[in-house]
């Protein structure tokens, strides 16, 4: 009987230190207000054209869904410089592997289209706030430009966990 | 009457080839000559939304239902257009697909026929920087493009390919 009293004991507290954990590791966010969007960098690797358009389509679009920022600027945009706590994103293209849709859809194991990113939010002065490599995937079905989705979403999570418009303890 | 039981086929095969024959003409004539998907980036125009492209004094218009969008001819500064754009149409061709009954989409995949894209760059009012793919039917990107680039766009295609042309060694 006490013996099963010490291990109820024991689980309990193993839980708690499980469930408190993530707590205590979250980030303070930096704080942004807007976010510039440069253009897919791929000098190194050859990208097809529309794969370059669609990653940064994709990207903005997701920044402005689930981003968190206030404004969200493209490549270029004038209105930027008047933009307050301002983040530039540069994203440059490390990896590309074209899959094939067909071999999916045949298959359903074969065929992924992968493609590896390293994004660096910058400050407006040009200091590394933030560096990480992204990963965009489809492994089982949808189109090749899936994986330009993928990336998209990811980033704008990476974003979201690191960045926020009014600075505070998430 | 023996004769007969010999007409009878041979009369039934020609009927059913004149049939075909004149069914490949007609879908050849009721292909429009102009179908393009809008497959991202357009503003104001839902993903893969399907109209018509064409370039007319100086704009690039995108008519689809009763609505239309379009794009400065003077401020595109990339005009490419995609041979092999197999792939990268796959998004819509999948999801026109994956409502197919019983799995016939996968079938389908395997059949499905190559189709070309447009991809462009251009610049608002304010300096930034759009991206836009189009897909056309194949060989439907060319004569765009030429028109595009005959009323004021730009391309960084015909240099790449003058560049690799240059390179190449005489025989």
């Amino acid at each position: 009987m006490k013996f099963y009293s010490s291990a109820i004991l024991w689980s309990a507290v193993v839980a708690v230190a499980f469930a408190a954990s993530p707590l205590s590791a979250q980030p303070v966010k930096a704080k942004a207000s807007a976010i510039q969007v440069e253009m897919i960098v791929s000098d190194e690797i050859k990208l097809p054209a529309e794969f370059q358009i669609s990653l940064y389509e994709n990207l903005i679009r997701q920044l402005e869904k689930q981003g968190g920022f206030e404004h969200v600027y493209r490549d270029g945009d004038r209105r930027a410089k008047d933009a307050a706590d301002l983040v530039v994103l540069h994203s440059t293209v490390r990896g590309f592997k074209a899959g094939s849709e067909r071999t999916r859809r045949v298959t359903t194991v074969a065929g992924a289209t992968s493609v590896a990113i390293h994004c660096e939010f910058k400050s407006a002065d040009g200091k590394v706030l933030l560096e990480q490599d992204v990963n965009g995937k489809v492994r089982f079905f949808g189109g090749n430009l899936r994986a330009t989705y993928d990336f998209a979403k990811k980033t704008a999570r990476v974003a979201h966990d690191n960045f926020s418009s009014s600075q505070h303890k998430s | 009457m023996k004769r007969s039981k010999f007409l009878v086929p041979i009369a039934m095969t020609l009927a059913f080839a004149g049939l075909a024959v004149c069914g490949s003409k007609a879908q050849q004539s009721s292909k429009p000559a102009n179908n393009a998907i809008a497959l991202t980036g357009l503003p104001g125009v839902k993903d893969n939304a399907k109209g018509t492209l064409t370039v007319e004094s100086g704009k690039l218009h995108f008519s689809y239902g009763k609505k239309s969008s379009e794009v400065n001819t003077a401020s595109i500064e990339d005009v490419v257009t995609g041979e092999d754009t197999q792939a990268a149409v796959g998004k819509t061709v999948s999801n026109l697909s994956m409502a197919a009954p019983y799995g016939s989409g996968r079938f389908l995949a395997l059949f499905r026929t190559k189709f070309d894209t447009l991809t462009l760059r251009y610049r608002d009012e304010n300096g930034a920087l759009h991206g836009v793919i189009f897909a056309l039917p194949t060989a439907g990107a060319e004569p765009i493009k030429k028109e595009l680039l005959a009323q004021g766009a730009h391309t960084t295609a015909v240099e790449a390919a003058t560049n690799s042309s240059s390179k190449e060694p005489k025989q």
